[in-house]
């Protein structure tokens, strides 16, 4: 008898487990998005200023301005620290703007090929196929090779094929909804197509296109580092993650700081917002329309 | 299917990661190249073009590729003084208007064919004829053989500098075309080396020139890899890859010195860190201007901080070390002084300067620059460029501020100020009467006194109106493996390979 109620209440202990873990990683979101948002109303930071008296100190040391660089300073006297917190600002504002383009056209190109199917899908879907045949990171950087770094030719360059994945989900889910009775009933009843897309079928798009929005903002933070690593990213005058992971890589041996306090910046919220993403897909993804 | 894309992240994640710690260097496992006698180095200068005569592909690779693959007239030693290579002696008239080489008996090309007086003559015309950035250096010159082994050049003035600017005349085989890109995959050598294979801004692998007639160098082969990331050239180093680097960072030095299998050495160089004002821009076009713009950066904390092994204030155009050479009064920063001068001048500081450069090693001290000038509200745009489009934008003068690192052919005054500076030179914007004629009398002179003087009046133009801001006379540091020997540490950054052996460890 004693067995039964352990063995459910174990049930319960593992689903409410399985909630909670999406809890830290959403904490850590949170705290980035807080120090993105309001850090550099705190801190301030000038990455043309270089007080070189100051350079390559180690954390915790004192620069000649009697103040504290709790991460160090870099080879030109720049608040490591600063940086990290300005980079964070960077990398959520690119973040947040480039899903917020790749959703908008995703969902827009997606939902016309689901719903009107025919030749209108047939030609959106040979187009998302060719734009596929390219490795996105690769025409990110032709992109961004071409013209003037600045911050917008970076959110195009992460763009051109990140909408490719919202579109795919939103056709897969609008194909299989369209069909249904209620679609059916409101189509009899003479409700105009656009009405009956918005209204009736892309509602149930939101669900597995949030926990994917999710997943592609990490991977869109990863690119932009990686092309500011690349000097191919933003101007010298902006201040990115990946430039100062750049910035301190002559000086792994001797000033490891530099490198690594924006690198791990990096890391722990690319793997908590991967970690969100798995947790939002698991709730609401759909497994089939990927 | 649910996990794909959040692996698709840690792949990344890995990258980025794995692009920074592949340059982390851990000492040499693998197998020292020099064992099997092949050397590689990897300098400063990009190589993005072999044949000489060209204005493509930027001076100094060029010229450190020239050096191993062709012979000259003459060249310099490592104190500057001029010694002989092709050429076993030479003469002038009395006038000084024009020089008689003779050339060394016997000599031959990398293919067997005799060199002759004709195929220096040839290729003269030829770097005439393409009128690349050297050919300014010989206005009006010609060339006559003599005989087999005599080259008589005819300048319209007296030029007592004459075999010092021919340092930078490379001889190949009379009959290659000017435009002859397809011919420079596999040149004819007339110097120590060969080329093996050449990809440009990438790799230049040369075998030693068996008729060179200094004798075949001992080494199986001399392979000049550009590694442009710091970290990564010396992570080459310490695992053996690469025998030879330098214009190694000042920040390097010290971890360098405490490896037991590495020698450093840094040597004076003749180069100074020259960065013209495009006097053609409108706001630079007054000396009042550009003397504030160069009194408002503090060379002195930047060169102390960011080059206290390779770095001293220049007082000068010219480095110590060339002929010609004559101190200035220093510019003092003065912060305050230079705001004022630019606000009664109406500089326009809402424009940003457009500061152009090369290479990524020079990105800090010129950040440090912007840096001053941002304190007095001048601000720069600083564009570093590739190589290749560095050089056509530098020539189109498609900038406002250029940094280079200006070494001086032939330790000469002559094929820096005489070459760079005139009216008719086009390189700088500025234009002088004054300056054009002092420098013609001074190329001319036959009196070496007279011409120094001449020089000196002319760098105190130069300086004074401030046709660019000449912060440092660098020294070239040098790391090289402990079993690689017999190469010379070139002032330049040009070191010559010929006599260099690699012994096995």
């Amino acid at each position: 008898m004693t067995v039964v109620p352990a063995f459910l209440s174990g049930l319960v202990a593992a689903r409410r487990a399985r909630r909670r873990s999406g809890l830290v990683p959403a904490v850590v979101i949170g705290l980035y998005l807080l120090v993105a948002v309001a850090g550099p109303l705190l801190i301030s930071y000038d990455p043309v200023r270089t007080p070189l008296e100051d350079r390559l100190l180690s954390p915790g040391a004192v620069t000649s301005s009697g103040g504290t660089a709790p991460l160090g300073t870099d080879a030109l006297g720049r608040d490591v620290f600063a940086q990290v917190v300005y980079g964070a600002r960077t990398s959520v504002l690119i973040g947040l703007t480039t899903v917020t383009v790749c959703l908008l056209v995703g969902v827009a190109i997606g939902c016309v090929a689901g719903y009107y199917r025919g030749w209108v899908d047939s030609v959106l879907t040979r187009l998302v196929d060719i734009l596929q045949a390219f490795p996105g990171i690769l025409l990110a950087i032709v992109i961004a090779g071409v013209f003037t770094p600045s911050l917008w030719v970076i959110i195009l360059a992460l763009s051109v094929t990140g909408w490719i994945s919202f579109a795919r989900v939103a056709r897969s889910v609008v194909l299989s909804v369209r069909e249904r009775y209620w679609v059916d009933a409101a189509r009899l009843l003479g409700v105009r197509p656009r009405r009956l897309l918005g209204r009736h079928i892309m509602p149930f798009t939101v669900g597995p296109l949030v926990a994917m929005a999710t997943l592609e903002f990490a991977l869109v933070v990863l690119a932009e580092a990686g092309l500011s690593f690349l000097g191919i990213g933003l101007p010298a005058s902006s201040v990115s993650w990946g430039q100062t992971v750049a910035n301190g890589k002559e000086y792994l041996n001797s000033a490891w700081w530099i490198s690594a306090a924006p690198g791990l910046a990096l890391s722990v919220l690319v793997i908590s917002v991967g970690l969100l993403g798995d947790t939002l897909t698991a709730r609401y993804g759909r497994a089939r329309s990927r | 299917m649910s996990i794909t894309p959040c692996l698709r992240a840690a792949g990344l994640l890995t990258i980025a990661l794995a692009l920074s710690a592949c340059s982390i260097g851990s000492g040499g496992g693998a197998g020292r190249n020099a064992a099997g006698q092949a050397i590689v180095a990897s300098g400063t200068f990009v190589i993005d073009n072999i044949d000489p005569g060209s204005a493509q592909g930027g001076s100094a690779g060029k010229e450190l590729a020239g050096q191993q693959i062709y012979g000259r007239l003459a060249k310099p030693d490592a104190s500057g003084k001029l010694v002989p290579d092709l050429a076993e002696a030479w003469k002038p008239s009395a006038d000084a208007r024009s020089w008689d080489f003779t050339l060394r008996g016997g000599l031959k090309f990398s293919d067997g064919s005799p060199l002759t007086a004709e195929d220096v003559v040839a290729s003269f015309d030829r770097l005439i004829q393409i009128n690349g950035p050297y050919a300014a250096n010989y206005k009006g010159v010609t060339a006559k053989a003599g005989s087999d082994t005599t080259v008589t050049f005819t300048s319209p003035a007296p030029d007592p500098a004459l075999p010092g600017k021919l340092t930078t005349l490379f001889v190949l085989p009379s009959g290659v075309p000017a435009d002859a890109a397809s011919y420079f995959a596999k040149p004819v050598a007339s110097g120590p080396f060969m080329v093996e294979s050449f990809k440009p801004s990438a790799e230049l692998k040369m075998v030693p020139n068996p008729n060179y007639w200094g004798g075949a160098p001992t080494v199986k082969s001399l392979t000049i890899r550009s590694i442009p990331d710091v970290a990564a050239k010396l992570a080459a180093l310490r695992t053996g890859e690469v025998d030879v680097v330098w214009g190694v960072p000042d920040d390097q030095i010290p971890a360098l010195r405490s490896d037991a299998s590495l020698k450093v050495e840094a040597v004076p160089s003749n180069g100074n860190f020259t960065m013209w004002f495009n006097s053609g821009t409108p706001a630079l076009k007054e000396a009042k201007v550009r003397r504030a713009l160069w009194q408002a950066v503090d060379f002195g904390t930047i060169i102390k901080q960011l080059y206290p092994v390779t770095g001293q204030p220049a007082d000068s155009p010219l480095a110590p070390t060339v002929f010609g050479y004559a101190p200035q009064t220093p510019i003092a920063y003065d912060p305050g002084a230079a705001k004022k001068a630019l606000e009664e001048a109406g500089y326009p500081f809402d424009k940003p300067l457009r500061l152009q450069f090369g290479q990524a090693q020079f990105k800090p001290f010129l950040q440090a620059v912007v840096s001053s000038w941002a304190k007095i509200g001048v601000r720069a745009d600083l564009l570093q460029k590739e190589q290749a489009v560095f050089i056509e934008d530098l020539l189109a003068m498609k900038w406002d501020v250029n940094f280079q690192l200006l070494g001086t052919a032939g330790y000469d005054a002559a094929t820096n100020l005489g070459r760079l500076y005139p009216c008719a030179a086009k390189r700088t914007g500025y234009c002088n009467p004054d300056l054009d004629e002092l420098l013609a009398k001074a190329g001319s002179a036959t009196d070496q006194d007279e011409r120094k003087g001449l020089y000196a009046q002319a760098s105190r133009i130069i300086w004074d109106d401030a046709v660019g801001m000449f912060p440092m006379t660098s020294k070239v540091s040098y790391v090289w493996n402990e079993n690689v020997s017999g190469f010379t540490l070139d002032a330049l950054g040009y070191p010559d390979f010929s006599k260099a052996t690699g012994s096995g460890n």
